[in-house]
């Protein structure tokens, strides 16, 4: 099985939904960053040690769900597509927030901002925020983030989702440095 | 075997029998299965079947409403699998998983375009036994005697072109005939227009295909599905 296809050599791309597109396409920009933070998380899943494998699977849960989301940022909202796609809900969010409150109650309280880093898996969880952000700024810059639609109302749902994942990734960046008995630098101003 | 409602990785694993098989050309076969009964599907979507560590992802012919499942295959010399069904008896076991795939008819205002390579003629044969009427099919082989359901197509399409290698036979073609490539009928004779096209077969047509649609024919919507 051939991986190219030789078909967006000028420059465009398919949208699941049919259409072509240039592949600087809002849509292509903000599902290319949902396949950033994507492989990012497996970077980050693939630096934990193997006793953390109820956070690699949760890990592994959002890269799912990223797929999903991936998925609808490739279809034009009002296609037909849509109603094929899961639907990305409230309890999504939800799930992110549980495990926010999980992890926060064995840290410790945070005084001060931090400087992104410490164990490598830290630092890969700071990076996947960050991107996480980007991807989130692009989804909101979508017209239709803004109108009111089923399928806008499913773009609304990726953006409280990507919100909350960032801030789940800045927790988990810190458990991560306490995983391995270090301490987050804070910044010296 | 396992039993039909086990799961593997979370995916229903279903169990099916062959109730017959006949060969459509000396290469190509059709390959009846039983049908589970909670198995459902929508016209053009795949099963993937297994066999030890094999995984073969075949599009069924069959429309959902039909009381069996069946499968168009091209028999690979040296094949891993192919040969392995092309000899497979009735009463044979298998098992599969699905329905996978999203290569569905989407009804809209725009004309259809559906174009085949080979035994990419597979998911559109479920479409029009499922009812879809009135669109324009491309199917492009290397002989005659490849156009194994023409006689299916021909009443239910507003236009079917075969399309025959320049050097193939022309014998039982049938009108309308073609000779080349698909992408250069549709370079040739399709209106200029925005489409629905359908497209499936080789990579290299769909490769063709797509550059072609966003030159001539933009506005257009393609749906894909590569068979290898």
């Amino acid at each position: 099985m051939k991986i190219y296809t030789g078909s967006g050599d000028r420059g465009k791309t398919s949208l699941f939904s049919g259409e072509r597109v240039s592949k600087s396409d809002p849509l292509v920009e903000a599902y290319g960053d949902v396949d950033e933070l994507n492989s990012i998380l497996g970077g980050l899943a693939a630096s934990l040690p193997p006793e953390e494998g109820e956070l690699v699977e949760e890990i592994q849960q959002i890269q799912s769900v990223l797929m999903h989301i991936g998925a609808r940022l490739a279809v034009t909202p009002g296609s037909p597509v849509s109603a094929e796609l899961e639907e990305i809900t409230e309890e999504h969010s939800k799930g992110l927030e549980s495990a926010i409150d999980r992890m926060d109650e064995s840290l410790p309280t945070l005084k001060d901002f931090v400087l992104p880093g410490g164990h490598i898996s830290a630092a890969w969880a700071h990076v996947a925020r960050a991107v996480c952000r980007r991807a989130e700024r692009h989804v909101v810059r979508l017209p239709t983030t803004q109108t009111a639609s089923e399928d806008s109302e499913q773009l609304r749902n990726v953006v409280v989702y990507l919100n909350r994942l960032s801030d789940y990734l800045f927790v988990v960046a810190r458990l991560c440095n306490q995983i391995h008995g270090l301490s987050d630098t804070p910044w010296k101003k | 075997m396992k039993p039909p409602t086990s799961k593997e990785q979370d995916v229903q694993i279903y169990c099916t029998e062959v109730l017959d098989r006949f060969w459509l050309t000396d290469r190509v076969f059709e390959i009846k299965l039983s049908k589970p009964s909670t198995f459902r599907f929508m016209a053009g979507q795949r099963i993937r079947l297994l066999h030890g560590a094999i995984r073969r992802d075949y599009s069924l012919i069959t429309a959902p409403h039909d009381p069996t499942l069946a499968l168009c295959l091209k028999m690979i010399e040296g094949g891993e699998y192919s040969p392995i069904l092309s000899s497979a008896e009735p009463g044979t076991r298998l098992s599969f998983t699905g329905p996978m795939g999203y290569f569905t008819y989407r009804p809209s205002n725009k004309p259809a375009v559906f174009v085949a390579t080979g035994t990419g003629i597979a998911p559109f044969l479920s479409m029009v036994r499922t009812g879809v009427t009135d669109f324009t099919l491309l199917h492009g082989v290397h002989e005659a005697k490849s156009l194994y359901y023409q006689d299916i197509f021909r009443p239910a399409a507003r236009l079917y072109i075969p399309c025959l290698a320049a050097d193939a036979d022309e014998t039982g073609s049938g009108e309308n005939v073609f000779r080349g490539r698909v992408s250069h009928y549709l370079a040739e004779h399709l209106a200029p227009n925005a489409y629905d096209f359908y497209l499936c077969g080789r990579q290299e047509m769909i490769r063709d295909v797509t550059l072609l649609v966003d030159e001539k024919f933009p506005g257009s919507l393609i749906y894909t599905e590569v068979f290898y």
